[in-house]
């Protein structure tokens, strides 16, 4: 007994230190946090994300001129809306963090944008593109650098036309994500007398494709457009192979991703796909971007979005730069954005914190790699769309 | 030993405890953390060396009733001591619910003998009960929602059991996997159910007294949570209460003796079926409960949180804390739930590392951490 109360009296003593060791905190470092799935299926997404922002941050504190010291508390939302409403509060209720470049799964930012509100924190959304996050509400605290699923399909089903394709079959996963791109392509496709042949809601876990791919093959459309991201997207192009189908793969922005054409290989060539914002190479920023991102030497490529989220890092630390370490002045200053260049183009918020200026670039796999379609030989007449 | 001797002793093990979550909770650098998860194994240990914990255990068994109402008191201190800080209280909260519903499936598991993969799926028909009547039913008061929520959660579950109870093993666990994943399915593709999109809750409202709110000053201010870690504590004790007196009764003996021998037990004149269908309902009920709070206190809900993945977590707490011993879960649910956040700074390796730590546990204390002891048929009263 007399030992127990010994060695209970030692812990309880060690305990005690650490609570008042904890209490000494530095308030030099400005800090921002970064929300993406940085594990699970999309975590090659995520984590493109998550090492762009970094790299946004490290060039900021290399710079002599920057007032403060920036530090990037990155969090992994695991693109489930539990997680993510879990971490969105971790974030949001610490008061050392100012402002938030978050979330890549739109499921995910829906349910998280109260949570900003609630706790008043600026965020801007860096990958997510479902239109109801800024648009399903009034709050002040949302922006979005990336544009929305409108006018990716729009774009999509007005350039398909022109190519003289008439008849699609879609397969689309039941998420949030693919079940509005398929809304809205569909919508865009109406206007331009295209036919859809047959739709097929997927859970994107499912594994086999069989069934439905049977079905579209027996159909004979021109096209299969696919709304989804990447990991399903493989698994169906691979499987169109198997069955013998020879029809134009046509994906969302969720498929371009070196993950993609590494999952499928060979298969990938001539496949299509949409993806917002100017192609990042192409901007005289981008170039810097992806010459940085090339000299950090990061485990993972920096994915499609790695621009947006750098791009949404920058802008934040800029406004920080000007009004000073305070979320509300943060927000107000964000909202007033107008025509901020950045390595995405110029970024103006409107209203609703949603960037106007949305262009949409579109690509297709030539030889292993995601080109922009103007560059292509497709384009120019030497390869052919089968 | 004295009576306030025991007490004292309890008392202490309660504040030990009080001390340690209050650290796990609040601490977030990552060496103060690497700290606490050297010393807590290590403290364990040479308690464990030093016969403190039998002697604990003892002086528990003397006392049932003021060990578990002086834990929950412990718990009350622990609210009001974290009570600025949201997402320390959000954990925990999460912490109570998730045993709330373990306690639900050691009933189903551990008592019974009833396997159950679709505890996530009951959790999500609570939430959704509590998000479609709170928008639609004004009128009903709250805490009545909550109640609903549970046996609409029974209710549904009670058309899954009649395939189970036809099948045995394997098969009746594939059975409930498959509801499941059914319940995620049809959540997806119902767009009166908010679709994939998911589904707004608007808060609680209890008395009069709206949980959206910060807590009042005249109670010492802090933190909206707060509402909701009294809400769901209450709830905890209240289904550990429940699942105790269970176990305690002829009730619990009678699920006690269907799972170990159902023919047995059937040649005695016990009703197999009848104590599987009890011990599933009031489950899936339990689970039903914590579901709506966790909707009310989260503020949406969406099919993707409703995986399989996350009802292997609930079984795989059951399995960690000792199957069918009510007190373990909550242990295990505090580890389950809190060290994959807190390894947050390791991001993209955690899941990694708390699957480590899970083998590791289960490796050197295969029948979990607080393994069930045998019954008592001459104990204190809730011994």
């Amino acid at each position: 007994m007399c030992k127990a109360q010994r060695w209970s009296c030692f812990w309880i003593l060690s305990f005690l230190c650490l609570f008042f060791s904890g209490c000494g905190e530095d308030s030099e470092t400005v800090k921002i946090t970064f929300i993406g799935p940085l594990t699970g299926g999309v975590s090659a997404g995520g984590l493109g994300g998550r090492n762009s922002a970094d790299l946004a941050i490290s060039l900021r504190n290399q710079a002599p001129d920057t007032k403060y010291k920036y530090e990037l508390v990155s969090l992994d939302d695991e693109c489930k809306p539990n997680i993510g409403v879990q971490v969105a509060t971790k974030a949001a209720a610490n008061k050392d963090i100012v402002a938030g470049v978050t979330h890549y799964c739109s499921a995910v930012a829906m349910g998280t944008v109260d949570v900003y509100h609630k706790f008043n924190l600026p965020v801007i959304v860096w990958g997510a593109v479902l239109p109801d996050i800024t648009y399903g509400n009034d709050y002040l605290e949302i922006h979005r650098i990336n544009g929305t699923m409108i006018n990716q399909n729009t774009v999509a089903a007005e350039f398909m036309r022109s190519q003289n394709f008439s008849k699609w079959a879609v397969i689309h996963d039941t998420t949030d994500y693919g079940k509005g791109h398929f809304k809205y392509f569909q919508s865009a496709l109406s206007k331009s007398e295209g036919t859809i042949l047959a739709t097929f809601g997927v859970n994107p876990d499912q594994q086999d494709f069989t069934a439905e791919l049977t079905k579209i093959k027996a159909l004979n459309p021109e096209v299969i457009y696919f709304g989804g991201l990447a990991p399903t997207g493989v698994r169906i192009r691979a499987q169109m192979d198997k069955l013998g189908m020879t029809q134009v793969f046509q994906g969302t922005s969720g498929i371009v991703s070196d993950a993609f054409i590494d999952g499928v290989g060979g298969l990938a060539e001539g496949v299509l796909a949409f993806r917002e914002g100017a192609p990042t190479e192409k901007l005289p920023g981008g170039k810097m971007f992806m010459e940085a991102y090339e000299a950090r030497n990061f485990n993972e490529p920096a994915e499609a979005y790695g621009a947006f989220a750098f791009a949404a890092t920058n802008l934040i630390i800029d406004v920080i730069e000007q009004v000073g370490p305070d979320r509300m002045l943060i927000r107000d200053e964000l909202n007033a954005t107008q025509g901020h260049q950045s390595i995405v183009g110029p970024v103006t918020f409107d209203d609703h914190g949603q960037n106007t200026i949305a262009v949409i670039t579109k690509y297709v796999v030539q030889d292993g790699e995601w080109v922009v379609w103007e560059d292509s030989e497709y384009a120019s007449g030497k390869r052919f769309l089968k | 030993m004295s009576e306030l001797k025991t007490k004292l002793v309890l008392l202490l093990g309660v504040a030990l405890s009080v001390v340690v979550l209050y650290g796990f909770l609040y601490l977030e650098r990552e060496w103060e953390i690497g700290v606490l998860l050297v010393m807590v194994p290590l403290g364990v240990y040479f308690l464990k060396r030093a016969n403190a914990l039998t002697y604990y255990q003892h002086a528990a068994r003397e006392m049932p009733r003021f060990t578990w109402i002086s834990f929950a008191l412990g718990v009350v201190v622990l609210i009001m001591l974290l009570r600025h800080e949201d997402f320390a209280l959000l954990m925990l909260t999460t912490v109570l619910l998730y045993a709330t519903v373990s306690l639900g499936l050691t009933i189903q598991f551990g008592f019974a003998g009833v396997v159950n993969f679709a505890a996530i799926a009951f959790f999500g028909i609570g939430a959704y009960s509590m998000a479609i009547l709170n928008q639609h039913f004004l009128h009903i008061p709250d805490l009545l929602i909550i109640f609903f929520s549970g046996a609409i959660s029974a209710l549904l579950g009670a058309l899954l059991i009649l395939p189970i109870l036809r099948t045995r093993g394997h098969y009746a666990a594939l059975i409930t996997i498959a509801f499941g994943i059914l319940f995620r399915t049809f959540l997806e593709v119902n767009d009166v159910l908010g679709g994939p999109q998911g589904l707004r809750v608007s808060g609680l409202e209890i008395f009069g007294w709206d949980f959206g709110n910060s807590f009042p000053n005249e109670l010492g201010g802090g933190s909206f949570y707060v509402a909701y870690a009294i809400v769901a504590l209450v709830l905890l004790a209240t289904v550990y209460l429940i699942t105790r007196l269970i176990e305690a009764s002829w009730l619990g003996l009678n699920m006690d003796s269907v799972r170990l021998d159902e023919v047995a037990s059937a040649s005695f004149g016990i009703n197999g079926p009848r104590w599987k269908i009890t011990a599933f309902m009031l489950g899936n009920c339990f689970a039903g409960f914590a579901g709506a709070v966790y909707a009310a206190m989260y503020g949406f809900i969406a099919p993707a949180s409703f995986n399989l993945s996350d009802s292997l977590l609930l079984v795989s707490i059951v399995l960690l804390g000792g199957i069918g011993n009510p007190v373990a879960v909550i242990p295990a649910a505090f580890l389950i739930v809190v060290l994959p956040e807190k390894f947050q700074v390791i991001q993209e390796y955690r899941l990694l590392l708390f699957g480590i730590v899970v083998i590791l546990i289960l490796r050197f204390r295969p029948s979990g951490l607080m393994p069930r002891g045998l019954r008592q048929y001459f104990a204190g009263r809730f011994g």
